[in-house]
């Protein structure tokens, strides 16, 4: 869920700045001492941030009537691993403010913080924890893609509850009053998004093998699913 | 999107020096921000719905369909910051009128900075923000980055639109779900293919000699100080006006 540009207070989005910042700092490092190394892997970083926006182009049917699209998050964590995702999401967030309007500059660093770390990591952690007790795949990546869908909603609206405490009911109201707001579009959505992601998943283990061997130095990712 | 882009290569101001552009847009962002939104947003907003439409020569339809979904989100959220929710004894709802000043002043700085982002989308190219980005001290890496991901967003969203109309037409979308494993196969269709054309281009660029770098020319644009001494001067006398509307009418 992208916060608007402008919505959030100034000191908010200076705050939510900082905090997205050593994520994204950290992240840039690490792709850049893998671009040293290999430098081909600018290549098929960049394929993967302009895959991640064009999946925000396909509208998922929606059970509300909600104009709404996939927001690649889980997809994106489990390919590539949490630590990349925090760069390739700020990328791709900015240029979906720049090309289409959703989100903003001011509110960049909250937007970064719930799309490209809060939920990458939600989903690769319950991943890998599935994949752990031995859950199969597909229930593991269905698990993984929608709860890291909603803690990213969850997230978001805890974002506009700290902003806009409710006068009555405090910070707790608040974020009730934003999951009631966003929730009954939301809550079909991770699911649907869930769903579509198993469905992703099993194409690309079918007929992608080669080109998920092609992303085997990420350690710990769906690379290692192929593999085995 | 491709209007918002076509707009960006094609509007008026298109061969100003970016920072001719980039720097008010800013400063009006940065006033925004810090001044009481209620007087200065709406100036802000005039003001640079002027400059697109009068002075860029975007057709105010683009503009007004940029503005379109950040809006949607505000009529979704905003009302909600007027309600107050009181579960002490009971729910209860109730309006307050600080609730309304909040919720106005919270619509009327998110729209003053989203006229902000329209007038940077609908003027500039991203490709014009490469050296400013560089100057700023962006790693050239993650700039050169930035460039291949714009090139290759159009190509993949064009990909996939049109697969997507193929799909259509051989009914993929006629129930909910055969709509799922539409899009599942669709996107794993991109993702395969984005790949491989990844390799095919680090293939290319091998064989050219690609050692990490990928040199290009920058137009050269004289930086126009009148301007953007006009520019900034115009910022400042809006912040000047929005600041003494506001100590007018506490």
């Amino acid at each position: 869920m992208h916060i608007a540009e402008g919505f959030l207070p100034p000191l908010h989005a200076l705050a939510w700045t900082g905090i997205a910042l050593p994520f994204v700092v950290i992240s840039a490092r690490r792709i850049n001492r893998l671009m040293r190394q290999q430098p081909q892997i600018k290549l098929l970083l960049a394929a993967a941030a302009a895959f991640a926006f064009a999946l925000s182009a396909l509208k998922l049917p929606s059970v509300t009537g909600s104009c709404s699209h996939a927001t690649g998050t889980g997809l994106g964590a489990m390919l590539f691993g949490p630590s990349i995702m925090a760069v390739l999401g700020a990328i791709v967030l900015t240029f979906q403010a720049l090309l289409l309007g959703h989100g903003g500059l001011t509110t960049l660093g909250a937007n970064v913080f719930s799309m490209a770390v809060v939920g990458p990591w939600i989903a690769y952690g319950l991943f890998r924890a599935a994949r752990g007790v031995n859950l199969p795949l597909a229930g593991s990546v269905f698990l993984a893609a929608m709860l890291g869908d909603l803690a990213t909603y969850m997230m978001s609206a805890g974002q506009l509850a700290l902003a806009f405490p409710d006068p009555a009911s405090g910070i707790t109201g608040s974020f009730l009053k934003f999951l009631g707001v966003f929730g009954p579009t939301q809550l079909p959505l991770a699911v649907i998004e869930g769903l579509l992601t198993v469905v992703i998943v099993n194409f690309l283990r079918e007929y992608s093998g080669e080109e998920l061997q092609s992303l085997k130095f990420l350690p710990e990712t769906l690379a290692v699913e192929a593999r085995s | 999107m491709r209007a918002i882009d076509r707009h960006a290569w094609n509007n008026g101001w298109r061969n100003w020096h970016p920072a001719e552009k980039l720097l008010p847009a800013f400063g009006l962002l940065l006033l925004t921000l810090v001044q009481p939104p209620l007087t200065t947003g709406p100036l802000v907003l005039a003001s640079l719905v002027l400059a697109m439409v009068g002075g860029a020569g975007v057709p105010l339809r683009a503009v007004l369909g940029m503005l379109l979904a950040p809006l949607l989100f505000l009529l979704a959220g905003i009302p909600f910051l007027a309600v107050s929710m009181d579960f002490s004894n009971g729910l209860a709802f109730q309006f307050s009128a600080e609730g309304w000043r909040l919720a106005l002043s919270t619509a009327a700085r998110s729209l003053a900075a989203i006229g902000c982002l329209a007038f940077l989308a609908l003027t500039t190219p991203l490709t014009d923000w490469a050296p400013l980005l560089r100057r700023i001290g962006v790693p050239a890496g993650v700039v050169e980055l930035i460039l291949l991901i714009y090139r290759l967003i159009f190509i993949f969203v064009e990909r996939t639109l049109t697969g997507q109309r193929a799909q259509q037409a051989r009914l993929g979308y006629s129930r909910f779900d055969r709509s799922l494993k539409s899009l599942g196969l669709l996107a794993g269709n991109v993702f395969q293919r984005g790949l491989a054309q990844a390799r095919r281009l680090e293939i290319g660029l091998a064989a050219r000699a690609y050692d990490g770098e990928l040199r290009v020319l920058e137009p050269e644009r004289a930086l126009s100080w009148p301007r953007l001494a006009l520019a900034m001067g115009g910022v400042g006398l809006i912040g000047l006006a929005g600041g003494m509307l506001a100590r007018g009418s506490p």
